[in-house]
């Protein structure tokens, strides 16, 4: 690597810590308010691009999650360090709102904006945002998004822009998505570091990307596959396919163990290169409640409502990503799945019952089965728990 | 073990529920198990209690539920034999209660740690005729809550002593559990809750004088 690119690597670390920094600090302040989920990541990552030597990286990510009855707000922090060569920081702030008027719907929204420093693309920072609306049904929906981004690499600008479509569906542990998407850009330093194409050949260049996803979950485990076929529609000749694999191994309620290798297409949105990526790192979860990664059954709750004519309406909310697979069940159905509806950020189920004293559970992913958070734990012979309540 | 497709009739099924001891004569159970080896065991372990003269319900429950949390045949055999044994001993303790209702309470009261003479307290504090099953219930509910269970004990045999309805005893455990959720701590929530059911229950002496032959009424 040349001299003056060293320089900008340093200087492009000096930024990048910088940015992290911000975020944790943002994100820091926040938890002192709130009740989050908070989650700290370190990892190694080993990068290889396309017409250089494999680099080992270092990983480091905060990421804080703050949910209310009609809203979320992710944010995060990410650098990525390799020494000399390889550095970039990432802060990402993220709505999810569901639609008051409409339980099936609810709109994405967010901004990242990263500073970085990479071999064969110059160093610099990238802004971007996205806007993403969601119909969301038990079992499946769809997406439909828009996105947009600047890059500023060497002082040179470059925007792109993107749309995307797209549904998933889920079947007890299995969950598979489907999407299209097109991204018009002029940031040509992107694609020819990514070694996609020998020369601009116009202004800009349009890609097309199909890409199917399959993931398998068992409680907070999860094993996913990714396959994306890229070609180019306008400006450049592009055709090239990507696979990659990512899982997650969750010890306990705070460390999990995360690993992905495959192949990463440049991301002019992002401004990101290709690679073939290799990572490797451990999640800490913390904070007043640990509610890591949206998985947690115990995130549930449970309410009796009393109702006139005797015994009450037991109401359990599990607030999880709608693509998470929840199971709620109790003595008194024979621990048969009782139906579960969509209502904003939770699935709701609701159940009359007489007076008496109940057991139930709650399950994610078809893990271990849980009893709901503000209720009294007892164990159930079988290696889970359940949670006991009296109705007067 | 294929225990996926399991479950899920039950035939014969002791319907003893809401009936007294006799009622439990029971004919063979047959258990809808996908995995033979499963079925054969637990149906045998359940076969021993009714030879016993235990109430059959609870342990096909029990059983089930091990089915449908596709837990191992061996897993489900030994929570239906422990539950099974704890039901005998709330027989014991219990006596002369036979009712499943109060029989499962006891045995669950048993499974979180309740000492067995804290059962006999609690039917000694209300007549045989009348059902502990509820009193039972929310002490189990309070002590799964970490509540000392002598200290659970105090309050509610007190609220017996005092005439509470089961409905008035069973409000006390909902009401700690809106407490701790609130913040709470449990052990305080349950000393208010249990003061805010006796002030609205007789004095001590109108409650025993309401009770002929020195008894309660339920």
């Amino acid at each position: 690597m040349a001299g003056g690119n060293r320089d900008g690597v340093t200087r492009g670390s000096a930024a990048a810590v910088r940015a992290l920094l911000l975020s944790c600090a943002v994100a820091l302040r926040a938890t002192a308010q709130l009740v989050p989920d908070v989650r700290l990541e370190a990892g190694y990552a080993r990068v290889d691009q396309a017409g250089f030597d494999p680099v080992n990286a270092t990983l480091l990510a905060l990421f804080w999650r703050k949910p209310t009855d009609r809203w979320t707000l992710f944010t995060s922090g990410n650098l990525t360090y390799a020494r000399d060569s390889l550095a970039a920081a990432q802060g990402v702030a993220a709505f999810a709102v569901p639609w008051r008027a409409n339980d099936h719907l609810r709109t994405d929204f967010g901004a990242a904006g990263a500073s970085f420093s990479l071999r064969g693309a110059g160093r610099g920072g990238n802004g971007s945002g996205f806007l993403r609306q969601h119909y969301v049904r038990d079992q499946w929906g769809s997406w439909v998004g828009t996105a947009a981004g600047r890059t500023e690499r060497d002082r040179r600008r470059t925007r792109s822009y993107a749309g995307d479509i797209g549904g998933w569906a889920r079947w007890r542990s299995l969950y598979a998505s489907a999407s299209l998407s097109r991204q018009n850009s002029n940031d040509w330093l992107l694609l020819l570091a990514s070694g996609q194409t020998a020369s601009p050949r116009a202004a800009s260049y349009e890609l097309e990307d199909w890409q199917l996803v399959a993931e398998a979950r068992r409680g907070p485990h999860e094993l996913s596959a990714s396959w994306t076929h890229r070609r180019s529609v306008a400006g450049a000749d592009v055709r090239v396919e990507a696979v990659a694999v990512n899982g997650e191994l969750q010890f306990n309620d705070r460390l999990t163990f995360l690993a992905s290798a495959g192949r990463q297409l440049s991301d002019p949105l992002r401004g990101l290169p290709e690679a073939n990526i290799i990572t490797a790192s451990l999640r800490l979860s913390f904070g007043p409640k640990p509610l890591p990664v949206m998985q947690r059954a115990t995130i549930a709750d449970a309410r009796l409502i009393p109702r006139v004519e005797g015994g009450a309406h037991l109401v359990v909310r599990v607030e999880v990503h709608d693509t998470i697979t929840i199971e709620v069940a109790g003595d008194f159905s024979e621990w048969k799945p009782l139906p579960i509806v969509r209502e904003g950020n939770a699935w709701v189920v609701r159940v009359a019952l007489p007076p008496g004293k109940y057991r139930i559970g709650v399950r994610a992913n078809l893990g271990p089965w849980l009893a709901p958070r503000n209720l009294a734990r007892v164990r159930d012979d079988f290696g889970g728990e359940s949670g006991l309540f009296v109705i007067p | 073990m294929n225990m996926h497709r399991r479950v899920i009739t039950l035939v014969a099924l002791a319907l003893a529920s809401v009936s007294p001891a006799p009622a439990f004569a029971q004919g063979p159970v047959v258990l809808r198990i996908a995995d033979a080896k499963t079925r054969v065991v637990v149906e045998r372990e359940i076969a021993r209690a009714a030879a016993r003269g235990l109430p059959l319900q609870p342990l096909i429950a029990k059983a089930m539920e091990g089915v449908t949390k596709q837990a191992t045949g061996e897993r489900i055999q030994v929570a239906v034999s422990l539950l099974a044994k704890r039901l005998e001993q709330a027989r014991v303790l219990l006596a002369p209660s036979t009712s499943v209702a109060e029989l499962t309470s006891g045995a669950d009261a048993l499974a979180i740690g309740v000492p067995g003479t804290m059962l006999k307290q609690i039917r000694a504090a209300w007549p045989v005729e009348r059902s502990v099953a509820m009193p039972l219930d929310v002490l189990t509910e309070l002590v799964a809550r970490r509540i000392p269970a002598q200290h659970a004990l105090e309050q509610i045999t007190a609220l017996m002593a005092r005439g509470a309805t089961p409905s008035q005893i069973a409000s006390l455990g909902s009401s700690v559990q809106a407490d701790v959720a609130a913040g709470l701590a449990p052990d305080a929530a349950l000393d208010v809750r249990a003061r805010g059911v006796m002030s609205l229950l007789p004095s001590p002496a109108a409650a025993a004088a309401s009770a002929p032959s020195g008894r309660r009424q339920p």
